[in-house]
């Protein structure tokens, strides 16, 4: 009973309903018509407010899943070769850490690098590298492990922990990806073997220029191995002088870096980079010392219009550098300044692809009579090589050094080195 | 002076209002190919600039400075994914330091994931198998039908950024879409040669051009992807082209042409070196000149 009395409520309301659209409909026809339009503009509205939210965001989605890992790879740098001169000269000229410094075989640099996005706001990478001393013990030691900031404002970004400090072009660079088996002698007496890299603080800005141009200002720790020309390890010498234990007292005392770097397209093919760094801090010749380092660096790279794998390329990079230490307290009867100053210039012709041929020339001085000194004499370097990259993956160098040195007896020297690279993982970046 | 100041300040004001009412969206692509797609759907409401020049393999570019500058300025970024730019891209994003372009943001379009690719590899991907794209083949853009997907993906993500102009991109995605399909059949029509025919590529990069007019791929010059060929290898592969009477060899203007030369002299092989992203040539601008001049390369050959 109850049930047939709410189906014929619901049927006649239904009908009344109806009936009553359909009166309005014959009576006023424009008015449906545009309520009809303003239905349809509202459904247009709302399907596409559909795809745009939900459709993007769900293939969206699909790319996140694919491509989050993290960035983890390892490459390796082995070298075997042969000089004229002994192990210990040897060990003077090829000053770097990282450099082929053996008749016979050096484990350059096997580096772990793992790297990605911690969260929104930063990213982080770091990089660990073992290497083979001479007594055959394994050396690790924590290359740089930093993060950087993703979207600050005004296009600032900062960046802090263990890095290498932006000085330069050559500085900042891993070892498997140089030019050369070899750092340039410049930047081995100046930034010691492993570079220039401590603890700290940096921040830069993009310039808001119609070119790249970016400004790089930072503070670090100045004391260690990797900071040479400043507090270096106490009782080492440097110019003659014994390095004493002074550590920093204050903000005074740390090292300060600032680096301006422009880039600019020529053309399609033609590309330059110029930039000036300079590098102030306390040195540990005496209490109240200081180091201050200038240089200028420039690169200018072409790329053929239409290239395979990026051949045939042209890269020219040549940095000039400065330093002016103050030796040893005011009123102190050995206090000097000392000046050195050094150069390379490098040349590289990718003329087909996989093949790169190369060519360096490094001179560095120092005022006063250094000619005993390894690490302050004059000395030019001359360097050929050959690289071959069977793919991205891998490499093989062949390279040629003449050296002549005032400190050797002999004053000249030849060596000769093969160098080869694996990298696993992760892709390679691609440099400029 | 105060009143110059005030002045100032209003003009100032002034300029940044009328910069946000009149803005056009920064679009910056990694290839030209997705440059000209775009600059036909944002239309004047866009300012589209190529990271990358056609006449390059973009999975080989570099990152450069000027590209920092100009993914910071971005409002959207436009990749051909599938690990075509892995090189260059990721270390790009991190120093450019602009949250409207990571991926995951309105700002980010990675086309790949858009459309179907061919290619994806079964089974584990190792590098002994050379530079095979585990995600499948990033080439897709030479397929004339994921174009005009592609374009309607840009078309929907720049409604989404700017929907005061969302029917102004509906109505020239239309008229791309009927532009593309309308020469489409008349490419098939002229390319009704290659139906069903066997053809060697240097590299795997024409598998969606295959795909799109019905021919097949059967071999690469290349023994593996981005491995240069050896003499067995060429040599190898002369048995084959004899064997199987394959007439026709296909490559992009970028690579070394001896090996194909050398295959020419021993087996009279006929060579078409076709252009594979808008730019690759000067009078290749838009998308649709990009076929037309693929066409052009390929109707005068492969016809015996």
């Amino acid at each position: 009973m109850t049930f047939t009395r709410y189906l014929l409520t619901v049927m006649t309301s239904g009908i009344i309903v109806f009936n009553s659209t359909a009166l309005q409909a014959v009576e006023s026809n424009k008015t449906t018509q545009l309520q009809l339009l303003e239905l349809k503009q509202q459904i247009n509205a709302l399907e596409k407010q559909l795809t745009e939210t939900v459709l993007p965001s769900s293939l969206a989605k699909n790319t996140e899943k694919a491509n989050n890992p993290l960035q983890i790879g390892l490459s390796g740098l082995f070298a075997m070769g042969r000089s004229s001169v002994d192990n210990t000269e040897l060990s003077n000229l090829q000053a770097g850490g990282h450099d082929p410094d053996k008749n016979g075989f050096t484990v350059q640099n096997v580096e772990l690098a793992i790297g990605g996005t911690v969260d929104p706001y930063l990213d982080a990478q770091t990089n660990i590298i073992f290497l083979i001393d001479d007594a055959g013990e394994t050396v690790v030691e924590l290359e740089e492990a930093f993060f950087t900031s993703r979207n600050l404002p005004w296009g600032l970004q900062l960046k802090g922990g263990q890095y290498f400090t932006e000085f330069g072009r050559q500085n900042k660079q891993h070892p498997h990806t140089w030019a050369f088996v070899d750092q340039p002698v410049v930047l081995s007496r100046f930034f010691g073997g492993d570079g220039l890299r401590s603890q700290g603080i940096r921040a830069s800005w993009l310039i808001p220029a119609d070119w790249y141009s970016e400004f790089y200002l930072g503070m670090q720790n100045a004391k260690g191995e990797t900071v040479s020309s400043f507090l270096n390890v106490p009782g080492d010498d440097f110019g003659g002088y014994t390095l004493i234990d002074r550590n920093a007292r204050g903000f005074d005392d740390l090292l300060y870096s600032a680096r301006w770097l422009n880039g600019i397209d020529l053309s399609d093919t033609l590309s330059i980079n110029l930039g000036l760094s300079g590098l102030w801090g306390p040195n540990a010749s005496g209490t109240t010392t200081d180091t201050r380092i200038m240089g200028t660096d420039i690169y200018l790279k072409w790329q053929a219009e239409t290239s395979q794998r990026g051949y045939p390329f042209l890269a020219w990079h040549t940095e000039v550098l400065q330093r002016r230490y103050e030796a040893a307290d005011p009123g102190d009867p050995v206090q000097d300044i000392l000046r050195d100053e050094g150069l390379f210039s490098q040349l590289q012709w990718g003329f087909k692809p996989g093949w790169i041929a190369g060519l360096r020339w490094d001179y560095a001085r120092a005022d006063g009579d250094t000619s005993a000194d390894p690490m302050r004499d004059t000395r030019k370097r001359l360097s050929t090589n050959l690289t071959w990259h069977p793919t991205e993956f891998s490499k093989l160098r062949l390279q040629f050094n003449r050296d002549e040195t005032e400190h050797l007896a002999e004053k000249t020297a030849n060596s000769i080195w093969l160098q080869m690279e694996f990298s696993l993982g992760s892709h390679m970046a691609h440099t400029f | 002076m105060k009143l110059i100041l005030k002045q100032f300040i209003y003009l100032l004001l002034l300029s940044a209002v009328i910069n946000t009412v009149h803005a056009t969206l920064r679009v910056e692509t990694t290839t030209q190919d997705l440059a000209a797609i775009a600059s036909v759907i944002g239309g004047s409401h866009i300012e589209v600039h190529s990271l990358t020049i056609g006449t390059r393999d973009p999975h080989f570019a570099v990152a450069k400075p000027s590209m920092i500058r100009r993914v910071y300025r971005a409002d959207l970024l436009l990749v051909i994914g599938a690990d075509m730019e892995i090189g260059w891209l990721p270390p790009l994003l991190q120093s450019a330091r602009n949250s409207r372009v990571q991926p995951g943001s309105p700002g980010y379009l990675d086309l790949s994931e858009t459309v179907k690719l061919l290619g994806k590899q079964q089974g584990p991907v190792t590098r002994d198998m050379g530079d095979v794209h585990a995600r499948g083949n990033p080439h897709y853009w030479l397929d004339p039908r994921n174009g005009v997907h592609m374009a309607k993906m840009i078309s929907e993500q720049l409604s989404q950024l700017d929907p005061e102009h969302a029917t102004d991109y509906y109505a020239n995605f239309k008229a791309f879409e009927k532009n593309v399909n309308t020469k489409f059949q008349q490419w098939r029509s002229e390319l009704k040669h290659l139906n069903g025919k066997t053809v060697i590529a240097y590299h795997t990069s024409f598998v969606y051009l295959a795909e799109a007019f019905g021919f097949s791929i059967v071999d690469e010059v290349e023994p593996k992807p981005g491995i240069s060929p050896s003499a067995a290898s060429l040599n190898a592969l002369i048995t084959r082209i004899k064997k199987e009477q394959i007439g026709l060899l296909i490559m992009a203007p970028y690579y070394e042409r001896r090996s194909a030369r050398y295959l020419n002299e021993e087996t009279d092989i006929q060579i078409a070196v076709l252009p594979q992203s808008v730019g690759a040539e000067p009078d290749i601008q838009t998308y649709p000149d990009l076929f037309d001049a693929i066409v052009k390369a390929l109707k005068t050959t492969g016809e015996n």
